[in-house]
């Protein structure tokens, strides 16, 4: 890697980190002008920056506000760089398929998680919130396999993490797919309860959680890491 | 069992005047689960102030708990101001659509009149359990302060963006939300209840202590010495994580701290001998989910760090008792706070 090349990627990773929505767009820009590659601009500069931002979450200096503005700038940085990739990962991303469960709409959770999934290299396929049952096994059933992340925050809806784990396996799915439950009235116990594979109490449980998953199911292929 | 020798209104008068008490007052937040005593559905106990009520006659009745909490949603302030809620049959309600999705929509929020939508639900409640059991019990409505109701006019996502990205918009929704709030306490005061202040949004669990101090604490401040001036002591409950801003939480002039995800001996050592603490037997893990054993196990624990609240304890849940919980386990609090609870 050259020198301009690695100062190019500090500079993005840190406008991620400083919440710089333009300063990210415009190394973005600079990127393109430049013919430097678009996918490492995002592998290795902007997720990068979001990965130091998980960092910086989980040790209490950044908070929920301070995380979504990080985004918002790698999302804007992204939009910039993604018509201009040719180059195909060498791996292909294991994908999670995330959603709030039907009947509830406290998503916070759930976005902060996709935000750091993304950020360590899974393809994320966010079906949003108040998602049935039905929804999860037809995504399932497109992807072919991966991960689902099933979140609640309300003890309403937990029966429905159960209801769509059992449609999953009635679907003939379940074994093609690591499950993961997140949300504060879910609990390891509860995890095992539903047949779920695991429990994540916070985001970076969450992402520990579906590295395991993912290089349990695909040994001979561990997941792609930025770097 | 020991059986109790004061009524919940002489229990919580002599907690509140520093008086004797018989044992700690025990308060689990029986909120939408009254609903589920009378076989209501939540969507009629939600939007029927007088069936309302009378849920929570009949679950007070039941379990004989110190205080009445009514309360259907966070976003009720929010609703009557402007957002549109959707109502399921026989769930709590959700959010559809703040009212401020676009910032220039703030033009067209209405400060309500005190009975509007929602909150008319809740005085109507207020006012039919206080005709019938108010000589025995206080009745409380909880409503959300400041923040939460910002966060429900604005959606929480979008608020937490406008405290970088528009502060402006965000200071104006809070200051806006205060006023209705501070309307609202009095028509609660009026009709015979006390409120109780809740701020879920404001939790350490979305929030830092910075940003707490900035956009939450000087609006609860304001709402708590409205109260105040009432005559009526200020309770206010904030779930999820706490222990981040719980310094700042002490700042906010409640009287009683209603506490949620963090452990009740820390809570302890850093705030009970500047304030009342309540709470916290597990909702999800331990009311829903566990034995009445369970629930005992935590009631006994909890009770013997709240010997050691200089400024007083009362037993609680760390936040809504779950709908579904079943009746033994919210039976055990009471019966464990009669065992393990005594004060005389």
């Amino acid at each position: 890697m050259t020198p301009h090349t690695d100062d190019m990627l500090k500079r993005l990773a840190q406008a991620v980190v400083d919440m710089d929505e333009e300063g990210a767009v415009a190394a973005a820009h600079r990127v393109i002008e430049q013919g430097l590659d678009p996918y490492v601009a995002i592998t290795e500069g902007l997720s990068r920056g979001m990965l130091e931002v998980g960092d910086l979450y989980d040790r209490g200096v950044y908070f929920v506000p301070e995380i979504l503005i990080c985004s918002d700038a790698m999302t804007s940085a992204i939009e910039v760089l993604k018509p201009h990739i040719t180059t195909a990962p060498e791996h292909k991303p294991v994908t999670v398929i995330l959603g709030v469960v039907e009947g509830d709409i406290h998503d916070i959770g759930k976005n902060i998680v996709k935000i750091m999934l993304e950020a360590a290299g899974f393809e994320v396929q966010d079906l949003g919130r108040d998602v049935p049952a039905e929804a999860f096994v037809a995504a399932a059933r497109d992807a072919g396999s991966g991960i689902v992340g099933l979140s609640t925050l309300m003890s309403t809806t937990m029966k429905n993490m159960g209801k769509t784990i059992q449609a999953l396996t009635e679907a003939g799915l379940r074994e093609k797919f690591g499950v993961m439950i997140g949300g504060c009235p879910a609990s390891a116990a509860f995890a095992k309860q539903i047949g779920a594979d695991g429990y994540g109490q916070n985001a970076q449980q969450a992402i520990a959680l579906a590295e395991r998953l993912a290089a349990r199911s695909t040994a001979e292929e561990p997941i792609p890491r930025p770097g | 069992m020991t059986q109790d020798r004061m009524s919940p209104k002489e229990r919580i008068g002599a907690f509140l005047s520093g008086g004797t008490l018989d044992r700690f007052p025990c308060v689990p937040l029986i909120l939408n689960h009254a609903a589920r005593i009378s076989g209501v559905k939540i969507g009629e106990h939600n939007r029927n102030g007088r069936i309302m009520g009378e849920c929570h006659i009949a679950a007070y009745r039941r379990y004989g708990q110190d205080l009445i909490t009514i309360f259907s949603d966070t976003a009720v302030v929010a609703e009557a101001m402007g957002t549109e809620l959707h109502y399921p049959a026989d769930d709590v309600p959700r959010v559809e659509r703040p009212a401020v999705t676009d910032p220039n929509d703030r033009s067209r929020l209405v400060r309500p009149a005190a009975g509007d939508a929602g909150l008319g639900v809740y005085l109507e409640a207020i006012r039919t359990a206080v005709a019938a059991v108010g000589d025995e019990v206080a009745v409380t409505c909880c409503f959300a302060a400041p923040f939460t109701t910002a966060a429900g006019l604005r959606g929480t996502d979008q608020l937490a963006r406008d405290l970088y990205r528009n502060r402006d918009l965000a200071h104006d929704l809070l200051k806006l939300s205060l006023e209705v709030c501070k309307d609202f306490s009095d028509a609660v005061v009026d009709a015979g209840g006390i409120p109780v202040i809740v701020d879920p949004v404001a939790t350490g669990s979305v929030l830092g202590e910075r940003q707490f101090r900035e956009f939450a604490l000087p609006y609860l401040q304001e709402l708590h010495a409205h109260i105040a001036r009432r005559g009526l002591p200020v309770v206010l409950h904030i779930c999820g994580q706490t222990s981040r801003i719980l310094d700042a939480m002490l700042e906010a002039g409640a009287a009683l701290l209603s506490l949620d995800d963090i452990s009740m001996s820390e809570a302890r050592d850093r705030a009970a001998d500047r304030v009342a603490l309540m709470g916290n037997v597990r909702p999800a893990q331990t009311l829903l989910q566990g034995t009445p054993e369970d629930v005992l196990r935590e009631v006994r624990e909890l009770c013997a760090i709240g010997r050691e609240c200089r400024r007083g304890f009362i037993l609680g849940s760390g936040c809504e008792v779950p709908i579904e919980s079943p009746v033994e386990n919210v039976e055990a609090m009471l019966a464990g706070v009669r065992e393990f609870g005594r004060l005389d």
